[in-house]
């Protein structure tokens, strides 16, 4: 692990990707504690305000302070995303080493349904997902978890297929292993160094995702501090302030970039011979 | 006689990414001569592919060349600019490769190929080479060359796709060729034609040859002179009947007394003939390929092709029954079969229990067979350290309680000749030869009554070979093991088995003890076989 850590920091997008990746998670752990108002305080006052000392990021069209509400929000973006994607990517993993080891027509049959789940897109099959359990954040991160899943599955499989070959996964169905042991124990492991990196990537789609439903109303709803609703409610308030607009969505910006470089350094690291 | 590759002096060093250097060659000192052929032997990390590529002027960037000259007829080749090393390459240094099913491009006809360097190099046009290619084609004797000239890679056996490397290299009229392994990815039979093969170019063409290999008896037969090398190190360099029978260096006497020789016995016991058979295979034929569903529907019967056809013999307690024949017999078929990882038809007696299908293989039936694999590398999974390896036959088969594996992991490891410490250590750390003996010692975890061993020995070095081949048999001896030993190498399995199996396209064509088949074979294609089989040297 150590070493690996080494082989990250040496490339250059693996470095920085794990400085922001770090940063965002530092926001996740202590945002709250260091925002200087609630994230509900309002200042009618102060609406509309550009930067300035009181409030570093300036006010909403409530008056309420953008810095706290994006530290609260922290919360609900970052850990959404990663638990969805973690979520999805467990599934997804367990599906597609499941299948590469019975192969024939188990196999056949998952992957043909995958297949059609997969040519709809995601963003359409969190919606689809989403109208059908109802409006809550908890069903959002179900839904990204499920759209996520089917495309998981496919990237887990390929690599499960080249492992099934190989000798020691016939050493253990020769010494009379069950299924489980076989698909659990001997093949996920081998299989887990390129998901990771896959699935780092897939956070920032994640946190553009969650973002998407927010913004248009099906995800987090208001009053809560989440990215992605901050800027669908700034929308209309553009033309007062453009500060509103611009800060959740660089923050929403500079996560996705930073899990993408995470992801990239991770499979630079991962993969010794590149 | 003027040297044609002179090589004085010459030291490699590969740079390691966590700094420092490894030294690959040292002080290497080789002349080749026109018309002879130099064996290169060693064993695998050796540094003799190495010396190949440095020949070749084509080494990676981490390589570092400390010192020395390489010298083609006089003419220094480190000196030389890439240009001027790639008009030399294929011109004037020909090259081939072990295995022709990777060396040869799969979206070419081997006529382009053979006629690209043509072309490339005797500024030939395309229709003049394609002729010359054709008539090259004739000459390392392959039928119907004009046929040959038209086909890809994959519709040629690897014998013709190896015939149509060594033509490519010999059709450039190079001073120098240097033969990397060109035998080893072949079977015996095959092998032995290619091998007359380029002795009949070589003396027809009198070229300097470099023939690399790590089989000390290939290398007997074909070369002039040899020159052995160790760790990067030329430890012997002379002719061949002197290096054979008069070896000076004592790593030449470790390797050449490592080499299986059938007049060899390594086997004192003998198996009870009389005594009930511990398994029993009856006409056991296995097919591949899944019968497709719409085929089925559709009534349209498929030819499947036959891994094994109705196999039947039997193996006494405590026997080794050595099975033999080329890649495609249906060897590991039948250890496939055995273990219930290819389904199939017939059935199997095991201890007098009928086992019809890979679903009447109950835990008792898995504990007493026990297959080992030819790749250590691939049978131990990397994530896994070697105590947990060793402990899981422990826990699936029940064998006492789990506070006591990590010594019966221990007593395991030194039963096969490892430290304990290596139960913390993860496959990739050990060698190839530790890594087979972890995966003997899995097998033996559950005090197997069957231990199939399914070419164990084929992807180690010689005297690695020689070393698992005795663990085996002191195995065998201690706990009266018996063993279907599965290899291509006849001479290693006349010294070890009591009787031998031959197969050949997925049929047993003789079975007989080793006396038998030294007295004389039955079968023609066990007289081809035996006749194909290199001479053991010394």
């Amino acid at each position: 692990m150590p070493e690996l850590l080494a082989r990250l920091l040496r490339s250059p997008q693996g470095a920085l990707g794990l400085a922001i990746v770090a940063m965002a998670l530092l926001a996740v752990a202590v945002g709250p504690l260091v925002a200087p108002y609630a994230p509900e305080g309002l200042f009618p006052l102060n609406r509309y305000k550009a930067p300035s000392a009181a409030f570093p990021l300036g006010t909403d069209q409530y008056g309420r302070d953008i810095l706290s509400r994006l530290l609260h929000g922290a919360r609900a973006t970052v850990v959404m995303a990663v638990c969805a994607t973690a979520l999805g990517t467990l599934a997804g993993a367990v599906v597609g080493t499941a299948s590469a080891y019975w192969g024939g027509r188990g196999d056949e049959a998952i992957m043909r349904t995958i297949d059609a789940i997969m040519s709809v897109p995601s963003l359409l099959f969190a919606l689809l997902i989403v109208n059908l359990l109802g409006k809550s954040s908890v069903n959002a991160l179900i839904a990204v978890a499920i759209a996520f899943t089917p495309a998981m599955a496919r990237i887990s499989r390929s690599v499960a297929l080249t492992v099934r070959k190989q000798d020691y996964i016939n050493a253990a169905i020769a010494r009379g292993e069950g299924a489980p042991y076989v698909v659990l124990r001997e093949m996920l492991p081998n299989v887990v160094a390129p998901i990771v990196v896959e699935m780092t990537i897939r956070v920032s789609f994640a946190v553009m995702l969650f973002a998407t439903l927010s913004f248009l109303g099906l995800g987090a709803q208001p009053p809560a501090p989440e990215w992605g609703l901050m800027v669908s409610e700034a929308r209309k308030f553009m033309h007062l302030s453009a500060w509103m607009i611009l800060w959740p969505s660089l923050a929403i910006a500079f996560v996705a970039i930073g899990f993408n470089l995470l992801g990239d350094g991770l499979r630079d690291a991962l993969n010794p011979r590149t | 006689m003027t040297a044609v590759l002179d090589i004085a002096g010459y030291t490699l060093d590969y740079a390691l990414p966590k700094g420092g250097s490894f030294r690959a060659l040292e002080n290497i000192v080789l002349t080749i001569a026109r018309g002879e052929v130099l064996g290169l032997v060693g064993e695998s990390g050796s540094g003799k592919t190495s010396l190949a590529w440095a020949i070749m002027r084509y080494l990676p960037g981490n390589a570092q060349e400390v010192g020395g000259t390489i010298r083609l007829n006089g003419e220094d080749l480190r000196s030389k600019s890439p240009a001027e090393i790639a008009a030399i390459r294929g011109r004037r240094i020909g090259m081939v490769f072990q295995d022709p099913s990777t060396s040869l491009n799969p979206t070419l006809t081997l006529g382009a190929q053979l006629s690209e360097a043509l072309v490339r190099h005797r500024s030939l046009t395309l229709k003049q080479a394609w002729a010359e290619g054709e008539a090259m084609m004739a000459k390392v004797g392959l039928h119907r060359p004009a046929d040959m000239m038209h086909r890809y890679p994959h519709e040629a056996s690897g014998g013709e796709k190896q015939r149509v490397v060594i033509a490519t290299a010999f059709s450039c009229q190079p001073e120098c060729i240097l033969f990397d392994e060109p035998t080893t990815a072949l079977d015996v039979i095959t092998a032995r034609q290619i091998l007359d093969l380029f002795r009949r170019l070589q003396d027809e063409t009198a070229v300097a040859s470099l023939y690399i290999s790590h089989d000390l008896a290939v290398v007997a037969t074909v070369a002039d002179r040899v020159a052995v090398i160790h760790r990067g190190r030329l430890v012997e360099t002379a002719p061949v009947i002197q290096v054979f029978n008069r070896p000076q260096a004592d790593y030449t006497k470790r390797l050449i007394a490592a080499v299986p020789r059938p007049d060899r016995r390594l086997n004192d016991t003998t198996a009870d003939a009389e005594a009930a058979p511990l398994l029993e295979v009856r006409s056991l034929t296995v097919r591949y390929g899944q019968e497709s569903l719409v085929r089925r529907l559709l009534g349209v019967e498929r030819e499947r092709v036959l891994g094994n056809r109705a196999v039947s013999l039997s193996v006494q307690p405590g026997e080794i029954l050595g099975v033999v024949g080329e890649s495609g017999s249906g060897k590991s078929t039948l250890a496939r079969a055995l273990t219930g990882l290819n389904p199939f038809d017939g059935e199997i007696l095991f201890d007098g229990r009928r086992i019809a299908s890979a679903g009447d293989m109950d835990r008792a039936y898995r504990r007493d067979v026990q297959l080992v694999f030819q790749h250590p590398d691939s049978s131990l999974n990397p994530r896994q350290r070697i105590g947990e390896i060793l402990s899981r036959p422990l826990k699936l088969y029940g064998n006492g309680h789990e506070a006591d594996f990590p010594q019966r992991v221990a007593e395991l490891l030194e039963q096969v000749h490892l430290p304990r410490s290596f139960a913390q250590r993860y496959p990739h750390q050990l060698s190839g030869g530790e890594k087979q003996r972890v995966a003997i010692a899995r097998a033996f975890a559950s005090h197997p009554r069957l231990v199939i061993c399914d070419e164990i020995t084929s992807s180690l070095d010689v005297s690695v070979q020689a070393a698992v081949i005795q663990l085996l048999l002191d195995l065998q001896r201690r706990f009266g093991t018996a063993y279907l030993f599965i290899t291509h190498d006849l001479n290693l399995v006349r010294q070890i088995a009591h009787r031998i199996a031959v197969m050949f396209r997925g049929e047993l064509v003789e079975l007989a003890t080793v006396g038998e088949l030294a007295a004389g074979p039955k079968h023609a294609y066990t007289t081809a076989l035996i006749d194909a089989v290199p001479a053991p040297v010394g």
